[in-house]
């Protein structure tokens, strides 16, 4: 137990002081979360408003694979994102491997059907005369679907924190395609992984913590602001 | 006219649940649609209100083809608006609420909030401007619903049970509100019902809906026809086995047992003597009189429930009383069967 105290005691002066190289990896870390958050959002959130409203052939199916593409592991992903962007592969000549582009290519892909399952869940929950009142006081498809989404806003602020939270945390995409290179494509998770894999816990508790308290902070911000809103609607 | 619908199916699953052979629906009149649950009531107002298509028949708005694509069906859409029998308000205040429709129409901000405070204080909530819309009973729910249909100025207004789970101050006040705006706006009004009374009161027309076929039964005056004797010159029928009464001339159905007849209240004459009657008369005891929007509605007591409808001018005439006792004249015209 010695060590785990002497740990967290190490790396809660290590964050008082603000390490320039902890500082550097919570950025990247963040940086690169946010940005992989956001493009996955902005395709997860209409694809899944489309798939919730719309009735096709094969519906089933895809949802069915949405809901299997949700426990695609890291690692399959960064396997098949370095197909595509290592030297050999077809997009090769972009020179992505080892970037933080690459980082964000591959956590796009695992959280577009996590982002997109869990809006299709919450607009399925949507009370249907929301869509039926838009259109009968003349709103526009595009119009209608605003009213839905709004209705539906708490619903999909959870899955866009829950999004964020997948991405911060996960290590086999960030590793194998940003090659943990320091100051450039170290984020925490891999750094947390380097430091453990040369006994230095320090550095990885000092992470640790970080990566928790980033977590809560921005849980707690999304529900202040869920509260508030509730709050001014009672 | 407003709407004119042929042949026109909606079937679910397989099951047919709407088959109307023919049905027109004239401009600034307000009609009723009545029939049991599941009779199709909901479906048709969907279909009238452009949220549905038909899957068969043809559909008029206006003189004009009804079309499907998003921009046809936008424009209709902005003409028409349906209240909901449970209509559910957007997250947000009132005023938001009912701005909503003008909003999507580009009204500018001044106009909106002008309009807002109108139809607020039409419908008796102008304190309840800045409520929020969650916390209001049902009965002020519907009102500020009625309020957001009404905002946009409908050449129609389809209404889904407006009085359903509303208290009897609140359905007062949105009665009155339909009345009015089609008086003075001319706005057309298609609601659906389960009260008689609200029928009466408020329709000029009714349309009564049974397993999704438009029914010739008619709600008032039908009774159960039993043949007594049939002669050269007519039948003699029982009426709902209490009242005889003798149906001239010979080109009358073959009446079976269990056959409806219905005699059209507005064909019946009324009158103190018998002198100036038609040929079927019965004597009955005046029982209710009561106004149906621009008509008397009179209710004598013949044995059986007979309701005879009056214009204004006739009924100034004859100045019934309750509790008088006069003569009534069912001519053959008057005098429908259905099956």
């Amino acid at each position: 137990m010695d060590l785990f105290f002497d740990s967290i005691q190490s790396a809660i002066a290590l964050l008082l002081t603000r390490d320039p190289e902890l500082l550097n990896i919570v950025w990247v870390s963040v940086k690169v979360s946010a940005l992989s958050t956001v493009i996955a959002s902005l395709a997860g959130i209409p694809g899944g408003f489309l798939i919730a409203y719309s009735e096709f052939y094969g519906k089933r199916l895809l949802l069915t694979c949405l809901n299997t593409l949700l426990a695609l592991p890291t690692v399959v992903i960064g396997l098949l994102v370095y197909s595509f962007i290592s030297r050999r592969g077809i997009l090769g000549p972009m020179e992505l491997l080892y970037t933080q582009k690459a980082i964000i290519i591959g956590q796009v892909i695992l959280i577009v059907p996590l982002i997109c399952s869990l809006t299709i869940a919450a607009i399925s929950r949507i009370d249907t005369r929301y869509r039926k009142t838009a259109l009968t006081l003349g709103a526009t498809q595009k119009q209608m679907a605003l009213v839905i989404i709004k209705e539906a806003r708490y619903g999909i602020g959870a899955a866009v924190i829950a999004a964020f939270g997948r991405v911060i945390a996960e290590v086999g995409i960030s590793m194998m395609l940003g090659g943990n290179a320091k100051g450039f494509t170290r984020t925490m998770t891999t750094a947390m992984a380097l430091e453990y894999d040369k006994g230095e816990f320090v550095l990885s508790v000092a992470l640790g913590l970080t990566l928790m308290s980033i977590a809560f902070a921005v849980n707690m911000l999304f529900h202040f602001f869920q509260g508030r809103t509730r709050v001014d609607a009672v | 006219m407003l709407y004119k619908i042929r042949k026109m199916t909606k079937t679910f699953k397989n099951r047919t649940i709407l088959n109307l052979e023919q049905l027109d629906i004239e401009k600034g009149e307000i009609y009723a649609l009545v029939g049991a649950n599941g009779a199709g009531k909901t479906t048709l107002l969907n279909i009238l209100s452009f949220l549905d298509k038909p899957h068969t028949g043809q559909l008029d708005f206006c003189g004009e083809p009804v079309l499907y694509g998003n921009q046809q069906l936008l424009k209709l859409r902005r003409k028409v608006v349906l209240l909901d029998q449970y209509p559910i308000l957007f997250t947000g205040p009132v005023w938001k609420n009912i701005e909503f429709g003008l909003k999507v129409r580009s009204i500018p901000r001044a106009q909106r909030k002008k309009r807002v405070e109108e139809v607020l204080n039409l419908v008796g909530m102008g304190d309840f401007f800045h409520a929020e819309g969650h916390k209001l009973s049902g009965g002020e729910t519907k009102r500020v619903a009625l309020a957001r249909a009404l905002a946009i100025e409908p050449e129609v207004l389809l209404c889904d049970e407006p009085t359903a789970n509303v208290d009897a101050e609140n359905q007062a006040i949105i009665l009155n509100i339909l009345q009015q705006i089609n008086s003075e706006q001319k706005t057309s009004i298609i609601f659906a019902t389960h009260y008689l009374s609200q029928m009466r009161k408020l329709a000029s027309h009714t349309l009564t809906l049974e397993h999704g076929h438009l029914s010739q039964q008619k709600k008032e005056n039908s009774y159960i026809c039993t043949v007594i004797t049939r002669k050269e010159n007519g039948l003699l029928c029982f009426l709902n086995n209490a009242v005889s009464l003798f149906l001239a001339g010979n080109n009358h159905p073959e009446v079976e047992k269990g056959t409806k007849i219905h005699i059209d209240p507005r064909r019946i004459s009324i009158g103190k003597s018998k002198n100036s009657l038609a040929e079927n008369t019965l004597r009955g005891v005046v029982v209710k009189i009561e106004q149906n929007n621009t008509l008397i509605g009179i209710d004598m007591d013949c044995g059986l429930r007979i309701r005879v409808i009056l214009t204004k001018d006739e009924y100034r005439d004859l100045q019934p009383q309750v509790g008088e006792k006069l003569q009534i004249g069912i001519p053959d015209e008057a005098i429908e069967f259905s099956p």
